[in-house]
Parts: C-alpha cells; structure tokens; sequence
C-alpha cells in the first residue's frame, strides 16, 4: 500500500516536472533563437536549419545596425522618453498617492470617486486623439511623457503602500518642524523603495515597448521611437505582397529578416538587465494592488 | 479668514465651518498634491468622455476641442451606419470569437501552471520556472510578432524549415497569411505571452491556505490529486472568481491575456482579414487613418458600453454565485 502510494507519487511529480520543463523551453527557446539568429549571417539564416548555434556567426548585423542612423536615434529616442516618462511618471504618482493616502483628508470621497471613475470609463481612442490634438501635444516630444504620466491603477497601489507605512514616522517628523513636501521627499519616499521600483518597472517597460503613439500620434521621422521602427521592419516582412525579404543593398548578407532579429534583441536586452533587480519588488509591489490575504 | 473670528462654539453650523476650513487649510499642501491629479484626470480623461458627444454630431477635426459641443447633432446616424455595414457581421464575429477563445484557454492555464508550481518541491527550480515564465509579459507585443514571423512565417520560420526538413509537409504553411490560422495564432501568442504573470496572483492565493489543511488529508490518506481538488482549488475559490469577472469585464479588449487591439493590428493583414479584422482595428483604420472621427468614435462607444456591462453583470452574477465579488 505505502509503495504503491510511493510509485503513483513519483508518476505524477515526473508528469510534473515533464511537463514544466516543456513549458520552460517554449518560453525561452524563441528567445534564445532570436539571439543566435542575430548573430547569424543574415542570407544563411534564409536557408534554414539555424536551431542551436549560430552556423556562420557575424557581427555585420549589429554593425549595420549602429551604423544607420536611423535606428541610432530611434533607440536613443527610446531610451529618453523611458528615463524622462518614467521618472516624472513616478514623481505626479506619488505625489497624488501621498495626499490620498491620508485617511483624515477632507473630500477624500469625492477625490476616489473621481479617480475610480476615470479607472471604468474612457471617451476611447478618437476622443483622446482630438484632446492630444487640441492640447498642441501632437507630433512633439512630450506626447510620450505628458498624457502617461498618471494612471489610476499605479494611484491606487501607491497609495495602498503608503497607508502602510507607520504614522508615527510622519508624526514625529511633524512634531520636529518638518512641512509636507520635507516629509514626503525626505522620510516618504526613501522608506517606499519597493513600491517605487514596482511602478518604475512598469512605467519604464510600458514606455520602452510603446509603439502606437509614435506611430498616431508622431509624424516627424525625427521622433520615431525603437519599438515603432521595429514594427516597421516586421510589418513589411510580415505583409504579403512583400514577403521576399529585402536585402539591404550597403551591406551584402544582411537581410531585413536579420536586422529585425538584431532590432529584437536590442529592445530585449534592456529589459532583461533591469528585471532581475526590479523582480523581488513588483510581486510585493502587484500583490498590493490585487489580493489580499 | 473671516469664518475664524466668529465664535467656536460646537455643533451650530458656523462652528462646524470654521472647523473644516481650519482642517483644510492644515491640509492644503496635501490637496495641492491632489489636486495636481485631479485637474491631469480632467484634461486625459474627463475631457476625452465630453468627447463622446461626437458619435452623435457631425464632427469635423477643423473644430478641435470646440468641434465638439459646436457641430450639428446627427442622433443616431453613425450607429445605424455601423450596423449596416458590409463588414459588420464578420467584425462582430471575430470580435466574440476571439474573445471567448481566449477565456477558454487563457483563463485556465496560469491556475493549471500555479497548481503545478505549487507541487514542485525543489524550491530553486520552481523559482526559476516562475522567473521564466514571465518574461514575455515584459516584452511588447511587436516583439511578439516579430518572434511569430521568425518562428512561422512561409519563407524564414523555423517551424516550417523544421517540418519540411522532417518531411511533414512538402510545402511551407501559411500560418502568418491564411485566415484558417489566424484565432489559433493569436490564443497561442496570448497564452504563451501572460500565462506567466497571472499565476502569480494565483500562487499567492495557494500561498495563503493553511498547511495544515494538507496535513490532516494526507494523514486521512487523501493523495496529491485528492489534495488538489478537494484543498488547492477550493483555497482559490476566492482569488478564480475575481481574476474571472476581471477576465469577463475586459473580454472585448483581450481578457486578461491583454490587447486584442494590438495583436489582430500586428498579425492581421490583408489575406487573413477574413478572420483578423475586429471592431477595435476596423474602428482605428476608420477613425484615424480615414478621418472618419465621428463614425470611429460611435463605433468605439458601442463597445465600451457592452464592456461596462459586462464588467458590472459578471461582478453581480459572481457575488451572487459564490460570494466573492470585485465590488
């Protein structure tokens, strides 16, 4: 009986283990295969059979592409607005969290109100794109920054981190002479690492990876965004009528097929150096926001 | 100023004035800070509800902001435009179609994985696969994309060189350009990219039933799958149905795999439009790239009626199924 019960135990922690191990190799495999494909040379990877190495290995991939600057300044252009949206994006948050989070404020009902609504319903796309429009806010810089710089779902999980932080701390800064702003910058702030590493991941992957603005919303080819030159690349290989991948004529064996695989990596590789930083935080950090207990 | 001068005394209206103004001038940096908020709120996203008006108006974008409260009223023109469209059946179509295949895969697997995870007894191992499997929620759906093309398409996909080389097929299928493709395509891509990320919630909920629950069922002689069902799930009740009235409340925009925007506008193109083209793209295409702003907006409010809808009959039919609700 106990061996039995023993056997049936291993059958089903192989059947487990089996069938993670299968579901680990999906997720990381296209990534892995992304990798080496960029460092194949881009008109032998058309013919196939590229799975585990690289077969003939080059870096002509990423030379070409740092050395268009086309896509120099798309990447830098990425890099600004996730460095400048999510830095301001963090300070109009907490800013408005830290006020909410104060139980004792006056019309603090008609505040949430306000925001939850705002949380349910939007006028939609078209709306949104005459009040962007009607701001001056088009074809500019500050339309990746400006309109994203506060969302109802990071206000409310900022504010549920900082009613958890003890009120005596504010009230003995209060007792010293310490105003809000001193309290909030100083005191708040530094104890509240984890929820702003959260929001800061967030923000910043959102706007690393957006690509809609830049492509409505932008029309100066000065102001393109990385994500946005990517979904070029791809769309057009993508699209049938021009499924042929197109070579690129300055350099031989680079294929658009080749430099889309090296714009991949380049928009992927931020993220993986940032995640294992930020990761310890943000399931704290979500689990706020969602469920308790 | 003057409302501090009259006479404090508890209770009389005055007194109660003074005593609100006192706390809201002790408070005042404080609703600065929200106030900051608040007036954000009204400029991206009260002033863009005003902007609803358009789908019943004559709307021209000459007329910004102004255009709107100015242009001449039209009722219910665009609505009945949109019903009559050629396209209108297969939108709709497409639009529940994928939705609900999404629910029926998406919604299941990440409480499947946590289960499974929460079996694992090598702690270094669990933790990596969970560190694994969200991953892709990080990356952006034209990665996505890009990854589909490099691992399906026709002429460069690993998936097809691999099959042609075994000698599956003798030609390469068209998984990225067929519209027999398409749902499958865009449900796998969901699931592969959020399936990760919402066992999360699921694994803190597992996290917080009592061990000893599992205890007294083994020392009943229940077994792993006995203890699954009868101790893991039940624990989850709670935590199931309220990511389902999420799921449920958000389906028309992708349920929790998120997006059925971006990925039907990536993937789609003109062969699988049969089965790619949804409300959402076909209301972008009609809006802005056509300037049809008002068309596109009545379009856009027919959805986020019925979504406002369903968040608020799938919160009610779970609070009265089971108890637990999202409000």
């Amino acid at each position: 009986m106990l061996k039995s019960q023993r056997q049936k135990d291993f059958v089903f922690d192989s059947v487990i283990y089996v069938v993670l191990f299968i579901i680990m190799l999906t997720m990381l495999y296209p990534f892995y295969y992304v990798l080496i494909a960029s460092f194949n040379k881009g008109s032998d990877s058309l013919l196939g059979g590229v799975y585990l190495w690289p077969r003939n290995f080059t870096l002509e991939n990423y030379r070409v592409f740092m050395d268009d600057p086309k896509w120099v300044k798309a990447f830098l252009i990425s890099v600004l607005r996730t460095v400048s949206g999510t830095l301001l994006g963090l300070l109009l948050t907490s800013i408005v969290a830290y006020g909410l989070s104060h139980r004792d404020l006056l019309f603090s009902k008609v505040y949430f109100t306000v925001i939850v609504f705002a949380m349910y319903f939007s006028g939609g796309l078209i709306p949104y794109y005459v009040v962007l429009r009607s701001l001056g806010l088009l074809n500019s810089f500050a339309v990746y920054i400006i309109p994203s710089m506060l969302s109802t779902f990071f206000l409310l999980i900022a504010i549920s981190f900082f009613r958890e932080i003890p009120a005596e701390l504010k009230e003995s800064a209060h007792i010293d002479g310490a105003g809000e702003l001193t309290i909030f910058f100083r005191i708040i702030l530094p104890v509240s690492t984890p929820v702003l590493a959260t929001m800061a991941l967030f923000m910043g992957v959102g706007q690393w990876n957006s690509w809609l603005d830049s492509a409505y919303f932008v029309q100066s080819e000065e102001l393109r965004t990385l994500a946005f030159r990517m979904m070029e690349v791809i769309n057009k290989s993508n699209s049938p009528m021009d499924s042929l991948a197109v070579a690129n004529s300055a350099s031989a064996g680079v294929t658009s097929f080749s430099l889309q695989v090296t714009s991949m990596v380049v928009s992927i590789v931020p993220i993986i150096c940032v995640y294992p930083f930020l990761q310890k935080y943000f399931v704290h950090g979500i689990m706020l926001g969602s469920v308790k207990g | 100023m003057e409302l501090e001068t009259q006479p404090k005394s508890p209770g009389t209206g005055g007194g109660r004035r003074s005593f609100l103004w006192k706390r809201f001038k002790k408070q005042k940096v404080l609703h600065l800070f929200v106030g900051l908020g608040m007036i954000y709120l009204l400029i991206f996203a009260y002033t863009p509800m005003f902007g609803i008006l358009m789908a019943f108006k004559d709307y021209s974008i000459s007329g910004g902001i102004k255009g709107i409260f100015t242009s001449d009223w039209v009722g219910l023109r665009y609505f009945d435009e949109f019903v009559h469209d050629y396209q209108f059946g297969k939108l709709v179509r497409n639009t529940l179609v994928l939705s609900l295949l999404k629910v029926i895969f998406a919604f299941p697997a990440p409480i499947l994985l946590a289960i499974m995870l929460n079996e694992v007894k090598h702690m270094a191992f669990k933790r990596f696969v969970q560190t694994i499997s969200y991953l892709p929620h990080f990356i952006s759906w034209v990665v996505v994309v890009g990854v589909s093309y490099a691992f399906l398409s026709a002429d460069v996909g690993v998936v097809n060189k691999a099959l042609m080389a075994m000698g599956f097929t003798d030609e390469p299928l068209a998984f990225l350009t067929s519209p027999n493709y398409f749902w499958g395509l865009a449900v796998g891509s969901a699931v592969w990219k959020e399936m990760g990320w919402w066992t999360i919630i699921f694994l803190a909920a597992i996290s917080g039933i009592s061990p000893s629950l599992y205890e007294a069922a083994e020392i009943d002689g229940a077994g792993r799958l006995a203890r699954i069902r009868y101790i893991t799930l039940p624990g989850m009740k709670g935590t199931i149905v309220v990511v389902l009235v999420l799921t449920i409340g958000s389906i028309l925009g992708g349920g929790l795999v998120g997006s059925n925007f971006e990925q039907a506008y990536l993937l789609g193109n003109s062969i699988n439009n049969p089965t790619s083209e949804i409300v959402q793209t076909y209301a972008f295409r009609v809006g802005l790239s056509d300037g049809r702003f008002s068309y596109a907006a009545a379009i856009d409010l027919i959805q986020s009626v019925i979504s406002v809808a369903l968040i608020f009959s799938s919160n009610f039919i779970a609070k009265r199924v089971s108890g637990s609700s999202l409000f």
